[in-house]
């Protein structure tokens, strides 16, 4: 009987140091850690885009449309020709010596990790316009002085549409006429 | 007499000692993480260490990202933003061919986080990442926050406040 518990425990000890071997050749581990650190900032963001009626009079496309730098093309017109060239430019004569091309397109300002209700809209040309040429949005004047408010309360995640409308009065040089117009929006 | 003592001084200088030093070495096995900088990632601090740190600045959904950091997406309801960061496992005495990698989060993510490394999703529970990694090379893993666009205290991040989150990693041989 005593001899078969030492044969026991014998066993017993071989088979424990295949173990121990074995776990020195496989199953070896290491950790690490990485620790990261970061801070949130409330942020809100402006896109352009198609109005959902593009293509149609009053509605020309976008370039770059869903970014916020987007272009926009009124093609050519004349206050003598009484038309324009693109067939979703709105031409129309204001008073009788003044041609108006316009185009509307869609605004959209997005929230993120703010609980602000809703954001103001301006905007602003980039320069002084020709003496008798008007950029104007929505019927509200641009100037490159400052930013014009254009709506006090618009709501995050739903689309503004905006008309940009550029007034050139019947004696104006022929050339191209251009601007960058900046929007602002500010979260109230 | 001096032909004697010339000779006695030859004879003394020919005593000899010898010693033995009976050396023994354990070459033990083991393998190290270590992580590096990514050229495409964020600057690691503590770089070449197994314990880094990561700093991805100020983040949000639409302002702009430290260098290193960028933006896959946003989404109406979330954003991530992402970064590349390099772990080597060193290896001696083993004939193991690859590694194991799981992480795992040391804490629960705060409120409105969600943290990835490649396409693996973080818990508290340790998740394999990579089951046959290379050794002794730096191999590219990307860290990925999904945060939530909700406001602070509406299921949001807290704003303004510097968090800090520690994921462990464990290279086991294979």
């Amino acid at each position: 009987m005593k001899t078969q518990s030492s044969f026991a425990i014998h066993m017993l000890v071989v088979l424990a140091g295949c173990i121990v071997f074995s776990s020195g050749a496989w199953g070896q581990q290491s950790t690490a850690q990485l620790t990261l650190s970061l801070t949130v900032q409330s942020s809100i963001g402006l896109v352009f885009q198609n109005n959902v009626a593009v293509g149609s009079t009053g509605f020309c496309p976008l370039s770059n449309s869903g970014t916020n730098n987007v272009g926009l093309d009124l093609g050519t017109a004349s206050f003598s020709g009484n038309s324009d060239s693109l067939a979703c430019v709105a031409y129309a004569r204001i008073g009788g010596a003044t041609y108006q091309v316009s185009s509307a397109f869609d605004v959209l300002v997005t929230k993120a990790n703010t609980s602000s209700p809703s954001y103001r809209l301006a905007a602003e040309i980039s320069t002084a316009p020709p003496v008798n040429v008007k950029w104007l949005v929505n019927n509200t004047t641009l100037t490159n002085t400052a930013f014009t408010q254009l709506d006090a309360a618009d709501f995050y995640g739903s689309l503004v549409t905006k008309t940009l409308q550029v007034q050139v009065k019947n004696n104006v040089a022929a050339g191209p006429l251009q601007e960058t117009i900046t929007f602002l929006a500010t979260a109230n | 007499m001096m032909a004697l003592l010339l000779s006695s001084t030859a004879l003394l200088a020919q005593d000899t000692a010898t010693g033995t030093i009976n050396a023994t070495l354990i070459n033990k096995s083991g393998i190290a993480i270590v992580f590096d900088t990514d050229p495409g990632g964020v600057t690691l601090g503590n770089n070449g260490s197994s314990a880094a740190t990561l700093n991805f600045g100020t983040i949000s959904a639409f302002g702009p990202l430290s260098p290193g950091i960028t933006r896959p997406t946003v989404l109406p309801a979330s954003y991530t933003v992402k970064t590349l960061f390099d772990v080597q496992v060193i290896e001696g005495g083993l004939v193991t061919p690859s590694y194991t990698l799981s992480a795992q989060l040391a804490a629960a993510a705060p409120t409105g986080f969600t943290y990835a490394v490649d396409a693996v999703t973080l818990t508290t529970v340790a998740q394999t990442i990579q089951a046959n990694g290379t050794y002794n090379t730096d191999v590219q893993h990307s860290l990925n926050l999904t945060v939530s666009t909700a406001a602070p205290g509406s299921g949001g991040p807290a704003v303004g406040i510097p968090l800090t989150s520690t994921i462990n990693f464990t290279a086991t041989s294979n």
